[in-house]
């Protein structure tokens, strides 16, 4: 193969899980929590294509595209939360959204 | 590893493409995690976007690398930008919030996932990921995707159909308008109303 | 023969169980007639049983066996009965007298709000009672022992309201218990070594026996015994269970159940025989109770309780027989007793019945002058009871006097106490006849007294009262030792006195004497005392007392058993229930709640948190697969 071989690939990707990871534990607002999480998807779809050139193997672009699709459902679902939380005039912060407790 | 300089000015014109996207997605990645401002996160989330359709070209795989650009930048990010947009402005301190262990936790926890891939990939599977040989030329293309789709995972094609369905289901659902006098919210949360509505103001 | 007893069995049970079921849609008549019926067929079952029995040469006796009840291991035991001439003659007993006082009930509780149950009681009593004497081995002997106990809690605390009452019952049904638990352990030492307690194998397993182990199995035959027959020590339960309605008292505490304990020293002789100490432990705990007995008599105020303390003593003198070996004196004695000694609860019946429930003899005085056929019946009873010829007591008494001379020192001693207790028998008696009947009837005779449309009493209390004066006076005549003796014979294939007590022509005629004389000596004490007041009775405080408290045995009763009893029942409740045991669950609940509130903690609702330890554990786990891998 031309240019970097996988092992960088599959650095650059877990590199973007990191970060979206980091995202995710950081952030209080809900919206770039969402995104933070589009980001780790993402670092997995590299990893995923990557190896899938790496092996000759299509099944792993065919797990990407699964994985953007639901990625997509998922993100459709999450934000008609926030929009049914901003309706409500609650505050749209994971610290006080904390109903769900013992 | 393989030899970073390899006499071929192809290989040099796809390296230094591979670095420059790689440079991209790492800042633009970094940029939507630290923003304060949700719209320029999404903004940066585009960013991040293309330059993983450039990795999938580089790695055969241009279907996937299209799909990235129409569902995710297309699709995915529109929305984010739409519902940000309706939410309206926030004042947010991104690393602020929640007790210091938490931060500091979180840095901690996520750099050990950094690492760990980074030593599970490199001294584990070191070996097998040295030489990478050529594909046919239908690598990657639509027609090769579709029937792998239709073939091979036809399952997997099905329940991702119906993954789509329960989605738009549910966000439609979600989005629709809440009746007239519905119960009463608990006091916490009524007491969380109160403040973002001051926050609007702010 | 066989038909007759299982007829005799059934049908007062088939009584009991269709009262029961018919409960409140019947009249309360028809319930006491359904009752009384019920017994008249088992009198029938009885007779019909006796007489095949008769015509059949030897006069040995069947068991037969419906199906086999129980069985565990290599231990069975059939649902049996036995026809030989001992369970019949109590066959005959029990039912007979039985007859005759469930139909003096009808007329005694007629207007009682609860006759039904009243007679579903006394059917059930009936049944016990013949299951008990009818049994073809040991297990349905004790099953209508404790049949026989549960029917006397039952009716001695009908009148539930009363608190006395329902004492009484307790008292009796623990000290039955008592008995009942003493058998069973001597059971138990039975099926130990022969796995059966049918009555063949028991008795020839004792011969094999080890003499301690022997003693026991008497022993403890002998504990059950004397519950149930009220003998010393455990006779504080009769006197109290004249709680209960006095039919009741002359069916189960004259006539039937106090004898069980007689029928069944008759009934398993050989065990005791092979025990010779026991046995006569059995003859001296009656000697002694007979004389105890006699002597509490003296001073009772109740008409029932002179009556009952009455009965333990005669009850004495059946063990004091069978105790020294001469079972068919005692047997016959115990037939004469049901007789006479019925006859005399029926008649104080009759007259408490008139009284509207008064028992004090202080306040019956001159009721004679009022209710003849009471007075003349009654003086048939006492002069049967006190053994004066030719009423049947005399027959039966003085055989037992004379058998128990040929036994060695204390058969002595055992002929005296017969004899003095004739005598205190002979006092007890007429005072309770002098002070009642003759004379002048009383202010509050004349006031209470309320006669039955003119006559004494209804029909079915007068007669059953009249055959039993008839019986209590003919009912001696089939058998004087000296001369003819149909019931030893009857009963010798059965119960064969012993040689030691058989005694000689001359001894019956001198005991027959000598006792008649204490009898009439007695009754002339009284009659100076009590009728023409010329001798007055010696004023000892002390002796008074000590008679009047019943010797003390309640007390000491108490104080051995119930105090220590009830002093750990309630320091038990106090320091260990309330202290320690009821803390320990509100306390186990309170920790659960604690540790689920410490545990709840974890849950801060923090999307943050949760997302973290997400992180974290996942983090771990792939250093954990990094090292293993």
């Amino acid at each position: 193969m031309l240019g970097p071989g996988t092992s960088w690939y599959l650095a650059l990707a877990g590199f973007l899980f990191g970060t979206g990871a980091l995202g995710v534990l950081i952030r209080r607002n809900p919206l770039i929590v969402l995104l933070s999480l589009e980001i780790m998807l993402n670092g997995g779809n590299l990893a995923l294509v990557a190896l899938s050139r790496h092996w000759r193997n299509g099944a792993g672009q065919i797990f990407a595209l699964s994985v953007m699709a639901v990625a997509a459902s998922e993100v459709c679902v999450g934000l008609g939360l926030v929009v049914a939380i901003h309706r409500r005039r609650l505050a749209l912060d994971v610290d006080r959204l904390s109903e769900l407790r013992g | 590893m393989t030899p970073v300089l390899a006499a071929s000015a192809g290989n040099v014109l796809v390296w230094i493409v591979w670095v420059v996207a790689a440079f991209a997605c790492v800042g633009t990645g970094i940029a939507v995690v630290s923003f304060s401002n949700a719209f320029y996160s999404a903004l940066s989330l585009i960013g991040n976007l293309g330059s993983l359709a450039v990795m999938y070209l580089l790695a055969t795989a241009e279907f996937v690398a299209a799909a990235q650009v129409l569902v995710y930048a297309g699709a995915v990010v529109v929305m984010f930008l739409f519902v940000i947009a309706y939410v309206g402005p926030r004042r947010e301190v991104p690393w602020a919030g929640g007790p210091a262990w938490q931060t500091i936790g979180a840095a901690v926890a996520a750099g050990a996932l950094l690492v760990e891939i980074i030593v599970a990939v490199g001294l584990k599977a070191g070996g097998s990921l040295s030489h990478t040989d050529h594909v046919g030329g239908s690598f990657g293309t639509p027609g090769w995707i579709g029937r792998l789709f239709l073939a091979d995972h036809l399952l997997a094609f099905e329940i991702t159909s119906i993954v789509l369905l329960v989605a738009a289901v549910g966000g439609v659902i979600l989005g629709s308008h809440t009746k007239r006098g519905g119960p009463d919210l608990p006091p916490r949360l009524a007491e969380t109303q109160r403040e973002a509505e001051t926050e609007v103001a702010v | 023969m066989t038909g007759g007893a299982w007829l005799c069995l059934a049908s007062p049970l088939a009584g009991a169980v269709l009262i029961t079921l018919l409960g409140t849609s019947v009249p309360r008549r028809v319930a006491a007639w359904l009752s009384t019926a019920s017994v008249a067929v088992a009198f029938a079952g009885a007779l019909w049983a006796f007489f095949s029995l008769r015509s059949q040469s030897g006069h040995h006796g069947e068991i037969t066996t419906a199906w086999t009840w129980l069985q565990a291991g290599n231990f069975s035991a059939g649902m049996q009965l036995l026809v030989d001439p001992l369970s019949t003659m109590m066959m005959l007993i029990v039912s007979g007298v039985g007859m005759l006082i469930v139909l003096y009930s009808i007329g005694y509780m007629d207007g009682d709000d609860e006759e039904r149950r009243y007679f579903a009681y006394m059917s059930l009593f009936v049944f016990s009672m013949l299951m008990l004497v009818e049994g073809g081995n040991l297990l349905l002997l004790l099953v209508g022992w404790g049949l026989v106990g549960l029917s006397s809690y039952l009716l001695i605390g009908f009148w539930h309201e009363r608190p006395s009452a329902v004492a009484a019952a307790k008292k009796a049904f623990i000290m039955n218990a008592f008995g009942d638990a003493t058998m069973a352990l001597a059971f138990f030492i039975l099926i130990a070594h022969s796995h059966s307690l049918a009555f063949g194998t028991s008795f020839t397993t004792v011969t094999h026996l080890s003499p301690t182990a022997a003693n026991l199995v008497a022993l403890g035959l002998l504990g059950g015994a004397a519950a149930k027959s009220a003998q010393i020590p455990l006779h504080t339960w009769l006197p109290d269970a004249m709680e209960g309605p006095t039919p009741v008292s002359a069916l189960i505490h004259a006539a039937t159940m106090v004898t069980a304990g007689v029928y069944l020293i008759a009934r398993t002789h050989p065990i005791f025989e092979h025990a010779r100490t026991i046995e006569l432990i059995a003859a001296g705990a009656g000697a002694l109770t007979l004389l105890v007995a006699g002597l509490i008599a003296l001073v009772q105020t109740d008409i029932k309780r002179v009556i009952a303390y009455s009965t333990m003593s005669q009850i004495g003198y059946m063990f004091m027989g069978a105790g020294v070996g001469a079972y068919a004196s005692g047997m016959f004695h115990l037939m004469t007793h049901a007789f006479f000694k019925a006859l005399l609860f029926m008649a104080a019946g009759v007259l408490i019945h008139a009284l509207g429930g008064e028992q004090d003899i202080r306040q019956m005085r001159g009721i004679g002058r009022l209710m003849p056929l009471t007075k003349w019946c009654f003086l048939v009873g006492a002069l049967a009871l006190v053994g004066i010829p030719p009423f049947s007591g005399f027959f039966s008494k003085d055989s037992i006097i004379a058998s128990t001379l040929n036994i060695g020192w204390y058969g002595k001693v055992f002929w005296a106490s017969g004899v003095v207790g004739a005598l205190l028998t002979g006092i007890y008696t007429f005072r309770l006849w002098f002070i009642v009947f003759p004379g002048e009837p009383s202010p509050f005779v004349r006031e209470h007294l309320h006669k039955h449309h003119g006559k004494e009493g209804p029909w079915t209390m007068l007669v059953p009262v009249g055959i039993l004066a008839v019986l209590a006076t003919v009912g001696g005549w089939i058998q004087w030792a000296p001369r003819w003796h149909y019931v030893t014979t009857w009963l010798e294939p059965a119960a064969r006195t012993l040689a030691a007590a058989e005694p000689t022509n001359t001894q019956e005629y001198v005991t027959s004497a000598v006792t008649v004389a204490a009898g009439l000596i007695g009754i002339a004490i009284a009659w100076a005392v009590y009728s023409e007041e010329t001798l007055r009775v010696p004023a000892v405080p002390a002796l008074r007392n000590l008679l009047e408290h019943k010797f003390y045995a309640d007390e000491l009763y108490d104080a051995l058993f119930y105090r220590p009893a009830s002093g750990l029942a309630n320091w038990l409740t106090r320091d260990l229930e309330e202290q320690v045991i009821l803390p320990t669950g509100p306390d186990l609940g309170q920790t659960a709640l604690d540790a689920g509130g410490a545990a709840s903690r974890v849950q801060t609702g923090l999307l943050r948190t949760y997302v973290f330890f997400l992180a974290t554990g996942a983090a771990i786990v792939g250093l954990v697969f990094l090292l293993v891998k």
